[in-house]
């Protein structure tokens, strides 16, 4: 539990550093903790979608205007919502941060979560810039980088969270 | 012979609600050939995504933009593909954004085939997430009664099927993009 609270504060605090105009997701287990330091935050507006690709929609609007704004989900969830990131985010070239827990890896081995990661692997790779991150080690710099590089290349990044074997528990 | 307005007609009459013109955010197809045709300026935002996805982009462009108005115009295909968005709205309770729904019964841009949605109540089905005075019939609102509505809050707009397409958009989503990006800046 100590583990799922440092990793969830660290990543909430390269969040803020990154200075985004906003923060929008639905909740997966590993990103709760970061989800509620988000809603709680004065910095930015967190809003919270009934469907992830509404966050996409969400995040494509703040990124037309050329505001940061970063997308919390679960792979599943990006999967949902591969029309609208491709139609806005990859169409338009608009360089928000999604943050996506990547369930299903060697270290998280839930039945219902195994072929999302397959089709994350399937789908979502061959489209888009994907950079893989251990969840309990995540980088104090993760997300600032994130939105240089994503401005650089013009489009959106993709950053997928999974737990890994021998690493602190994250959720 | 039908008595209800165009798409263009009733997108031009939401417009002349406000008295400086909001930022309108369109759904693909049938609603932004329409905002185009009926008024175009740089404030428009024409999405390219999946159809429904207009009120999440202006619930994005509404957060980041708090100080001005923001429209979104959705028909009745697109929006019941994208319902939750109301529920989102709801909650995320954004003081200057609108939804206009038009509603002809018909994907337009298919071959006019009928929604599944063509015997819904939307006057209901808005009331049921914003609220009886904060959603109400196109026909019904002034300027004036429109500048007393508080926000979010929907208008629907019981339209005519069009006989014909709009014209073609003519721009790219980079022409799109940067235009739209100098008018949100300014």
């Amino acid at each position: 539990m100590a583990g799922q609270v440092a990793s969830g504060e660290k990543l909430f605090r390269s969040i803020q550093a990154a200075r985004p105009k906003l923060v929008t997701g639905v909740p997966d287990g590993m990103l709760a903790q970061t989800i509620m330091l988000c809603e709680a935050s004065p910095d930015f507006p967190y809003i919270a979608c009934a469907r992830e690709e509404e966050c996409i929609g969400v995040a494509s609007g703040a990124a037309m205007a050329g505001e940061r704004a970063v997308v919390m989900v679960q792979n599943a969830g990006l999967l949902n919502s591969l029309g609208a990131f491709a139609t806005m985010g990859l169409r338009y070239g608009l360089p928000f941060v999604v943050i996506v827990t990547n369930r299903g890896a060697l270290a998280d081995p839930n039945g219902y979560d195994i072929e999302k990661r397959e089709a994350f692997d399937a789908g979502v790779r061959p489209m888009a810039r994907v950079f893989d991150f251990d969840a309990s080690d995540l980088p104090d710099d993760l997300i600032p980088a994130a939105f240089k590089w994503a401005e650089a290349a013009r489009k959106p990044v993709i950053l997928a969270l999974e737990k890994r074997l021998g690493a602190e528990a994250a959720a | 012979m039908s008595n209800l307005p165009s798409q263009k007609d009733a997108i031009a009459a939401a417009l002349a609600l406000y008295p400086t013109r909001p930022f309108a955010v369109s759904d693909i197809g049938s609603q932004t050939g329409w905002l185009k045709a009926a008024s175009h300026d740089a404030r428009n935002l024409y999405v390219s995504g999946p159809m429904g996805l207009a009120t999440s982009v202006a619930l994005g462009l509404a957060a980041v933009r708090p100080n001005e108005q923001v429209l979104a115009i959705a028909g009745d295909g697109a929006l019941a593909m994208n319902l939750t968005s109301l529920a989102t709205i709801v909650g995320a309770k954004p003081k200057n954004l609108s939804i206009l729904l038009v509603d002809n019964r018909v994907y337009e841009f298919t071959a006019s085939v009928p929604t599944p949605t063509r015997d819904m109540d939307w006057l209901a089905v808005g009331r049921a997430f914003f609220g009886a005075d904060q959603c109400m019939r196109l026909a019904d609102l002034t300027p004036e009664r429109w500048a007393g509505v508080s926000r979010p809050a929907m208008i629907v707009a019981d339209i005519a099927p069009a006989p014909a397409k709009p014209p073609a958009l003519g721009m790219t989503p980079a022409m799109i993009r940067l235009e739209f990006l100098k008018a949100s800046k300014a």
